[in-house]
């Protein structure tokens, strides 16, 4: 049994989880600064200017970029050599309930049974550490001596306006990509807090889809970007919708799209979501 | 270059404004969102804002929840809340701060009442550094979704809708 020590983990997810909601990537930062010189709406280019100042105070405070804090979600990576036990499960919760503690998280857990929570009849729990995350996702690490794990806070407006829905393909890869521009058409000037990013994942099944478009969120790079990548961005750009929704070239800041095994069909199960212009919000912490 | 507004502010001032001015706000502000902005606007038909402990007149109302987490816009163009914001400006609000796009007759709505829409960028961490105060003053059993009074300084915003023109064109 591979031994670790709790106390020790508990305090450096608690750092990721702070480190997710108030920090921007080198590569996002980067992206804002190209993203500000090429503007030319006044208005577009004042809005990116603030988001950039956010992330400066953010990162000095440790404190949260957004005040909708986001649902904390989790990937494990393990390599062949290491072990994921029920102990280490158990400090990963208390992790992320310290991170929220600390950084702090927006305290919006409902109270109550199901129809109280569905209703949100039941009352609002006060603790921020009441948000409990996501179920884990865990995956085999290609490096057999790792144990990393990631945390992202996903905010409530992008859930509002992603899908999962089956395309049927017709043995084109343009067919797809259309089919997510369309949906990300429709769905980036309502979103408010633009410019996004889109992440999108393409699997056999909703729940894989879903899963591939976490992780194209957690690995995707605004320096490297795809031939298809760069396509869909630079067609939602086109939209004229800038910044907040204020006008100008920035609507999209870049896309991350993970293509995941596919099954003998007609059909692929795409799943896109509109990150806002915090997002992708993540942390990475080897173990 | 911005315009400097501290409210309560006064009508001329917010007359005086135009879609795409870059403001910047301080004083006392409202924050509210689509929890407790149906329950206002109530009070405004019914007369019992008159008795309430507070005052609209010559306010700006920012839609947001107000948290540990800090405050944020929420989208105005939710039902509960854009819904209000003609009533909630017969009832004194001058300046609704929040974020999207409002529709036509809504911006109509507020030309009448002599009230104008700002966006504010969602810049939490910002906004907390120019926050100098804050207390729930009406309907506190909501949480950080009841009627809260906040004192902040130059908060960065700018105007999307005046005088019926509105920066997002007809929606």
């Amino acid at each position: 049994m591979e031994k670790f020590d709790k106390e020790a983990m508990i305090e450096r997810i608690a750092e990721t989880l702070v480190k997710a909601g108030s920090t921007f990537s080198e590569d996002k930062m980067a992206a804002y600064d190209r993203a500000v010189c090429q503007e030319t709406s006044p208005l577009s280019e004042w809005a990116m200017q603030a988001i950039r100042e956010n992330a400066r105070v953010a990162k000095r405070d440790a404190s949260p970029l957004c005040d909708d804090t986001g649902i904390p979600h989790v990937i494990l990576e393990a390599g062949k050599n290491r072990v994921v036990s029920g102990q280490m499960l158990e400090a990963v919760y208390e992790g992320i309930a310290e991170g929220l503690r600390r950084l702090p998280g927006r305290p919006m857990a409902i109270m109550g049974d199901d129809a109280e929570r569905i209703s949100q009849s039941g009352g609002l729990n006060p603790d921020s550490e009441a948000v409990v995350p996501a179920p884990f996702m865990i995956r085999l690490s290609e490096d057999d001596d790792r144990l990393r794990l990631c945390v992202l806070m996903q905010g409530g407006g992008p859930e509002i306006r992603a899908r999962t829905y089956r395309v049927f393909h017709r043995h084109s890869m343009d067919v797809v990509i259309e089919e997510i521009i369309a949906w990300a058409s429709e769905v980036v000037g309502q979103l408010g807090c633009s410019p996004c990013t889109i992440a999108v994942g393409v699997g056999r099944s909703h729940y894989e889809a879903s899963s591939l478009m976490l992780q194209a969120m957690e690995e995707g790079n605004y320096d490297r970007q795809s031939a298809y990548e760069k396509r869909i961005t630079e067609a939602l750009n086109q939209s004229g919708v800038g910044a907040l929704g204020l006008g100008g070239k920035t609507s999209v800041l870049g896309t991350f799209l993970k293509v995941g095994p596919q099954r003998a069909s007609g059909v692929r199960i795409v799943c896109m979501r509109p990150c806002c212009c915090f997002e992708p919000r993540r942390w990475s912490v080897d173990l | 270059m911005e315009k400097r507004i501290i409210f309560p502010a006064g009508e001329e001032e917010i007359l005086s404004l135009a879609k795409g001015d870059r403001i910047l706000i301080s004083g006392r502000i409202f924050c509210g969102r689509d929890a407790v902005l149906p329950r206002i606007a109530d009070m405004i038909r019914d007369g019992s804002i008159d008795s309430a402990p507070f005052s609209l007149e010559g306010g700006l109302i920012f839609h947001t929840a107000v948290s540990r987490a800090g405050v944020g816009p929420t989208s105005s163009n939710k039902y509960e809340i854009e819904s209000t914001m003609e009533v909630l400006s017969e009832g004194g609000i001058r300046m609704h701060l929040g974020k999207g796009a409002l529709k036509a007759e809504t911006a109509r709505a507020l030309a009448r009442n002599h009230a104008v829409y700002a966006v504010i960028p969602p810049v939490t961490a910002l906004l907390n550094s120019k926050t100098i105060s804050r207390k729930a003053v009406a309907f506190p059993e909501l949480g950080m979704e009841a009627l809260y009074e906040l004192e902040v300084e130059d908060y960065p915003a700018v105007i999307a809708i005046a005088n019926g023109e509105s920066i997002y064109g007809e929606v």
